[in-house]
């Protein structure tokens, strides 16, 4: 008799064989996904192919890892195993892991093509062009009615003007490679100074024509330098790293190109700033050094140094000048003393001056005289003894000395010199010769005598031993 | 002074303020005298002002090239 089990414990024996069997375990499954739910506990899903269909469930521990959401009719590689819901009798299969079908084999195009252009250097430092600073027109590969134009024609706004040229291109789907690439040719011929190459966020095959080999090539061999703004942040593609620069969004880009201008313009403002300091300490540098000129040099300081030297100067000359005038007058007055001595003129003169002095002496002498004798007189009259004796003596004494004092006086006359028998001898010029070295033989000289003068000529004359 | 304001005129916002750093580089090292001192100081205000008047007034064009029967050409590009 065979033996007879539960339903319970039959699916317990398939289930056990499913667990056995490495051929159910652990595998990778593609397919479409279809009917799918999502309740707290994961995914349920039919995951079906043209031909058959699976029960699927991904458990919420496993979504964590799975990197995307899953949508409808998605194409994906599920890897897992097959379980066994005994209670139902049902099979599914237990997804551990997923990805979108296809990532696979674009992951490892993408990673060749990227190690062959990197080896053939078009990703290489050396390569990349500086953005201008002050570009005159940006050309930019993008579709007309997306957002990457809007946004960068409106972060533009505010920023330096620059002209935007658009070279319209598909960015995603068939044909699209072809399209960036001529738009980066025809924006070169264009000549513009940088291109923005980009399109907005989107699938990995969305980006792929920025993965492309041709557009790659047309990065690298643009004249103009390239920015690249490829989808979000978190997307690299091959059109990343040829690219001069790459910026993480399309806004970023044209903040990467242009300056925003009133950053600009505040430094003009600094540009004036530091102009101004600078001319103030050049100015204030030269009215220092004019200043210690003007003090060397000003009218003050000139007058002080000027009044020195007038002073030395006027103290040297006064001194020469005294010492000379000194000189000079002690000169004038030895002359006019020579002279005074030498001119029979002035020794005339001086002659009738001893004159009229010993007149005056006389007439004094003659007074004081007569004084004392009244004197003695008056004396004489209050003595009465020998009255004409004492008279006649006091006479005597001073008849005999005014008459000794007046031949003296007579003989101090000059006048009465030439009475006397001198003569005196001047040259035609009247000047007195003393001696005869101041004589020359033949020279004509004047004799004055007491009562008139006459020319001689010298004839010979001898110096006295 | 007026003749250099022609040529200031001239020149593009690079070129301007490119000449304007310099200027003010030459001032800030010093060593030079008064008069070339105050000709860079009224060289640099043009340039600043022209700059100025570059980064204000400044026109910008937005075009797209446009390919069709008749070949290429520019048009302006605005906006919806």
């Amino acid at each position: 008799m065979p033996e007879t089990i539960t339903v319970a414990e039959l699916n317990s024996r398939v289930k056990e064989l499913f667990a056995r069997t490495p051929a159910l375990n652990d595998i990778w499954v593609s397919g479409e996904i279809s009917g799918l739910k999502k309740y707290d506990s994961g995914y349920y899903f039919v995951l079906k192919d043209a031909n058959s269909e699976i029960r699927a469930v991904m458990f919420k521990n496993a979504i964590p890892r799975l990197g995307f959401v899953p949508t409808e009719n998605m194409k994906v590689r599920a890897f897992g195993s097959i379980g066994m819901y005994v209670a139902r009798g049902s099979y599914q299969f237990i997804v551990e892991a997923m990805e979108k079908s296809g990532i696979g084999d674009r992951y490892l195009a993408f990673e060749a093509l990227k190690k062959r252009l990197g080896e053939e250097g078009l990703f290489d430092a050396s390569h990349k062009r500086p953005l201008p600073q002050y570009p005159k027109t940006i050309g930019v590969v993008t579709s007309a009615s997306g957002a990457v134009i809007h946004d960068i024609i409106t972060t533009s706004e505010s920023r330096y003007r620059a002209d935007i040229l658009l070279a319209p291109a598909m960015v995603q789907g068939e044909g699209a490679a072809d399209s960036i690439v001529a738009g980066i040719e025809l924006l070169n011929r264009q000549g513009v100074d940088v291109i923005i190459v980009g399109r907005g966020g989107g699938s990995i095959e969305d980006l792929w024509p920025f993965n492309e080999e041709k557009v790659a090539r047309a990065i690298y061999s643009s004249k103009a330098p390239v920015v690249s703004a490829v989808g979000h942040e978190t997307d690299f593609t091959i059109s990343d790293f040829v690219a001069d620069v790459r910026a993480p969004t399309p806004t970023g880009a044209a903040a990467i190109i242009l300056r925003d201008r009133s950053e600009m313009l505040s430094e003009l403002d600094s540009y004036m700033t530091r102009l101004n300091r600078a001319i103030t300490a050049a100015i204030d540098g030269k009215r220092h050094s004019f200043e210690i000129l003007d003090s060397k040099l000003s009218p003050e300081k000139a007058m002080d140094s000027l009044d020195m030297v007038s002073m030395h100067l006027d103290d040297l000359s006064s001194r020469a000048d005294r010492s000379l005038s000194d000189v000079l007058t002690a000169m004038r007055m030895s002359f006019s003393a020579l002279d005074s001595r030498l001119q029979p003129q002035r020794a005339l003169e001086d002659m009738h001056g001893l004159e009229e002095r010993v007149e005056v002496s006389l007439e004094r002498i003659q007074t004081a005289a007569r004084v004392m004798l009244e004197k003695q007189t008056g004396r004489l009259a209050a003595v009465s003894d020998r009255p004409e004796m004492a008279i006649d003596g006091i006479l005597r004494d001073a008849n005999g000395r005014l008459e000794s004092d007046s031949k003296h006086l007579e003989g101090m006359n000059p006048t009465n010199v030439l009475t006397r028998g001198y003569s005196m001898i001047t040259d035609m010029d009247g000047k007195v010769l003393t001696s005869v070295d101041g004589m020359d033989i033949g020279q004509s000289v004047t004799i004055r005598m007491r009562d008139g003068s006459a020319v001689a000529d010298v004839t010979k004359k001898e110096r006295q031993r | 002074m007026t003749e250099y304001a022609e040529e200031v005129e001239k020149m593009s916002f690079e070129e301007s303020i490119k000449t304007l750093e310099d200027l003010v580089k030459e001032l800030e090292a010093g060593g030079i005298d008064l008069d070339r001192s105050i000709e860079i100081y009224e060289k640099a205000v043009l340039l600043r002002n022209h700059c100025r008047a570059i980064l204000e007034d400044g026109e910008r064009r937005i075009q797209k090239i446009v390919e069709d029967s008749k070949g290429l050409r520019k048009e302006g590009f605005d906006l919806d």
